[in-house]
């Protein structure tokens, strides 16, 4: 007697609860391969992918960082390259904006003719900027003038003329974080405008989760009839 | 009801003159006394207020559960109301804004959980028949010990999630009174106790369907004109921002359009905005997961919501609640990444300087040059939001206190009267703790709010959910169980709030990564309900046959001949 009042989700006693069971577990299995699985075919599928900038910053790096090799190009390139992560802005950290703002500025300070160096020795000024600006050859338009726009903000007083050994080490590893992601076929491919990952994340899971709602409150409601299934007291 | 709807459209029209009367002063970012947005703001606490008293409970019935007269619609719009709090209205967008497709993983946590409500808890809830996460706990595990354990619980996990809470009213009145953010939280409490306390006496739940209309409407309302403004509209933002996404991962040169403070509308490309994972963001692919699980088994615990079954009807009604109030926040949280994307752009320049995140909501609007009346409506839907949860979660740790601790423990005997006052008593001390431990600061909104997620992963939901499927689950089980959540929750809290003070425990990095504050669900719930199961099977003293019988016929229904 006492046995028939057990109640085990995996071991239904009336035909309803069996079908109640299949239909939650089937909704459940839905469910998890929906949310999860997916993140798990994106987390397979993914491939570290360079930013454009980044590859620029590999092919300049060696020769920028040994000052002699390095021609005027190369070392317009590297600041280039380093513009393209401080423009990132929120996202960069604060140490790394100070690496970043050194390479910057020492970089620059390179490109200038032996007696112009003092300006970015000393605190930096409008004057700086401008000289900045023209000696990385950042235009007044397109991504360039955003680039033009961190200037300001990123040019700091200069000691010495050499790059710091630190900066130099801390370099590479801040480039790649920032600039190195994770893309594959589903991160490429456009649906509605979205990248398609982002699309199914924000909006279909959404969607999926009030239609799973909407089929159970139904087949629930059918089921509670067919079985005759009284709920109330 | 006609009385009603002119008291409505009265305020609704002063509101509308006196905001366009002050509507200027919303152009300033920051540190100044912003008019408009105040009025409108009080305009709308009013009106919360006057439906309140047009719809007065008659009896004490009627004020807990409404009256159970209310249809899955209305239901399903009070448990959007309550559940839409300044985490979701504002935490979401910061949280997208700072970490990209991280952020994701709160809207699909926040929302996935409700499928596992529903298809495993809300109808048997509804049919156990309690009116309180507590009374459950008690009555089916037959433990004064464990009932008192379940409203400690459910009055911590209140509390936590008011941390969160308050600290987006204290931005909010930062942002439009233009005063220190201390002295905000201050007075943002005392506002929040106030209408509390006021709304407390009256009937709640007609109020909530109001707040939601209210809340939906000022947040999506800019997003129109945005999408408009920077040529990204088609029939609907939340359809249309893909363009907008996608752009943020190729870059936007300028010439689309200029912010209210003359930058272009432009941005370098930052594929890290959208990628899974991105390293810039520092966040993993596991962090991701346990972010994700552990809000939604979190939903599926918290008593507030829990609590929100026992108010319908019948069973059918708490489960077609669920889908109506399902898709009613759904509408939000299609909405809450179309904030971040336009904000990630408007808010790029340099000159404009890092601005508080769980701001960037209201930033935006103003960024994108929205008529100063529309950005006041949306500062002041914010502050809806989060004090229409503040007062459900106040009005459920007092009565977790003053029901299940001091009417069924400490004083059975306690009068109407007394109940009342200790319930009032109760309020004030939590709210008052409450804006003590928002001063400190302690996160982001939504991770604030992710802390009771957790708690409630941990420690209710598995006592629901083996409560009502498995019958051999006992009161030593129980206990077992909620010791085992429990201590976990206390590790990674301890850890949390050390990490805080700059003390640095053993192993501290890898109980961070592993047993986050955030997320610490992820293995103290499976824990948990592992512990239950093996301390039931060990333990001689069985379930009690009447809880048995009652459990298989009044909430499974078997016919047992």
């Amino acid at each position: 007697m006492t046995q028939q009042y057990e109640v085990n989700f995996f071991k239904p006693h009336s035909e309803h609860a069996k079908a109640n069971k299949r239909v939650i577990i089937i909704l459940a299995v839905i469910w998890a391969v929906a949310v999860f699985g997916f993140q798990a075919l994106l987390l397979v599928l993914n491939k570290p992918t360079p930013e454009k900038s980044y590859t620029t910053f590999q092919s300049v790096w060696p020769q920028v960082v040994e000052d002699e090799a390095a021609t005027l190009e190369m070392k317009q390139n590297f600041a280039r390259s380093l513009l393209s992560v401080i423009g990132k802005n929120a996202v960069v950290k604060a140490p790394h904006k100070v690496v970043l703002s050194e390479a910057l500025s020492w970089t620059v300070l390179s490109m200038q003719p032996k007696d112009s160096v003092l300006i970015f020795q000393e605190k930096p000024r409008q004057e700086a900027f401008d000289i900045a600006i023209s000696s990385i050859g950042l235009e007044n338009s397109g991504f360039d003038k955003l680039m033009a726009n961190q200037i300001p903000f990123s040019i700091v007083k200069v000691e010495g003329t050499e790059i710091s050994p630190e900066c130099k080490e801390a370099i590479p590893a801040i480039m790649e974080r920032y600039l190195v992601h994770n893309r594959n076929a589903l991160t490429d491919t456009k649906f509605i405008g979205f990248p398609f990952h982002y699309w199914y994340t924000a909006q279909f899971l959404l969607i999926m989760f009030v239609v799973l709602c909407l089929i159970y409150a139904v087949i629930t409601d059918r089921m509670n009839k067919k079985y005759d299934f009284v709920e109330e007291e | 009801m006609n009385r009603l709807i002119k008291v409505i459209y009265a305020f609704l029209f002063l509101t509308i003159c006196t905001g366009t009367l002050f509507a200027q002063d919303a152009t300033k970012l920051e540190g100044e006394l912003k008019l408009g947005p105040a009025l409108i703001l009080i305009s709308i606490l009013i009106l919360f207020v006057l439906v309140g008293v047009f719809n007065r409970a008659k009896d004490t019935s009627t004020y807990w559960a409404a009256g159970r007269k209310i249809s899955p619609v209305g239901a399903g719009m009070a448990i959007a109301s309550n559940w839409m709090s300044a985490a979701s209205f504002l935490g979401m967008a910061a949280i997208m804004y700072g970490s990209g497709y991280h952020g994701l993983s709160y809207v699909v946590g926040w929302t996935g959980g409700y499928v596992l409500l529903l298809i495993l808890m809300a109808g048997q809830i509804r049919r156990y028949g309690k009116y309180t996460a507590a009374d459950f706990i008690g009555d089916r595990y037959y433990s004064k010990g464990l009932r008192v354990a379940g409203a400690c619980l459910a009055i911590f996990i209140s509390f936590t999630y008011c941390v969160g809470q308050f600290a987006g009213i204290g931005l909010m009145f930062k942002w439009i009174l233009g005063i220190d953010k201390t002295v905000a939280i201050l007075i943002g409490a005392a506002v929040v106790l106030t209408y509390t306390l006021i709304s407390g006496m009256l009937g709640v739940t007609k109020n909530m369907q109001i707040q939601y209309v209210i809340i939906i409407l000022s947040f999506i309302l800019p997003l129109f004109i945005l999408a408009h403004k920077f040529g990204y509209f088609a029939f609907l933002p939340q359809v249309s921002y893909g363009a907008v996404v996608s752009d943020i991962v190729n870059g936007i040169a300028p010439g689309k359009g200029i912010t209210a403070l003359g930058h272009d509308f432009a941005h370098l490309p930052a594929p890290e905005y959208a990628m899974p994972w991105d390293p810039a963001t520092g966040q993993t692919s596991f962090q991701w997961f346990a972010m994700c699980f552990s809000l939604m088994i979190g939903t599926a615990g918290l008593p507030h919501v829990i609590q929100r079954f026992y108010v319908v009807p019948r069973a059918r009604d708490a489960r077609w609640s669920v889908v109506w109030g399902l898709l009613f926040i759904c509408i939000l949280y299609w909405s809450a990444p179309v904030y971040s994307a336009f904000g990630k752009i408007l808010s790029s320049d340099p000159n404009i300087g890092p601005l508080s995140k769980d701001a960037i909501v209201v930033y935006t609007a103003q960024l994108g040059n929205l008529y100063p009346l529309i950005v006041g409506l949306l500062a002041a839907g914010a502050v809806s939001a989060a004090f229409s949860t503040v007062s459900g979660l106040l009005l459920a740790g007092a009565s977790a206190f003053s029901h299940d601790l001091y009417y069924k423990v400490i004083n059975p005997k306690a009068t109407d009267k007394t109940r009342m006052l200790t319930a009032r008593v109760g309020t004030i001390i939590m709210a008052a703790g409450v804006a003590i431990v928002a001063l400190a600061n302690l996160g982001l909104i939504a991770q604030l709010v992710a802390v009771a997620f957790s708690l409630a992963g941990c420690t209710i939901f598995p006592l629901f959910i083996l409560g009502i499927w498995w019958s051999g689950s006992n009161r030593a089980g129980a206990w077992g169980g909620l010791i085992a959540g429990s201590s976990v929750a206390l590790i990674a809290l301890v850890y949390f709030i050390a990490g805080k003070n700059g003390t640095v425990l053993p192993a501290h990095e890898f109980i961070n990564y592993y047993l986050n504050a955030w997320y610490f669900a992820l293995f103290g719930a499976p824990l948990a309900i592992i512990t239950n199961i093996v301390v039931s099977l060990l333990s001689k003293n069985k379930t009690p046959v009447e809880i048995k019988k009652f459990l298989a016929e009044q909430v499974h229904n078997y016919k047992v001949s």
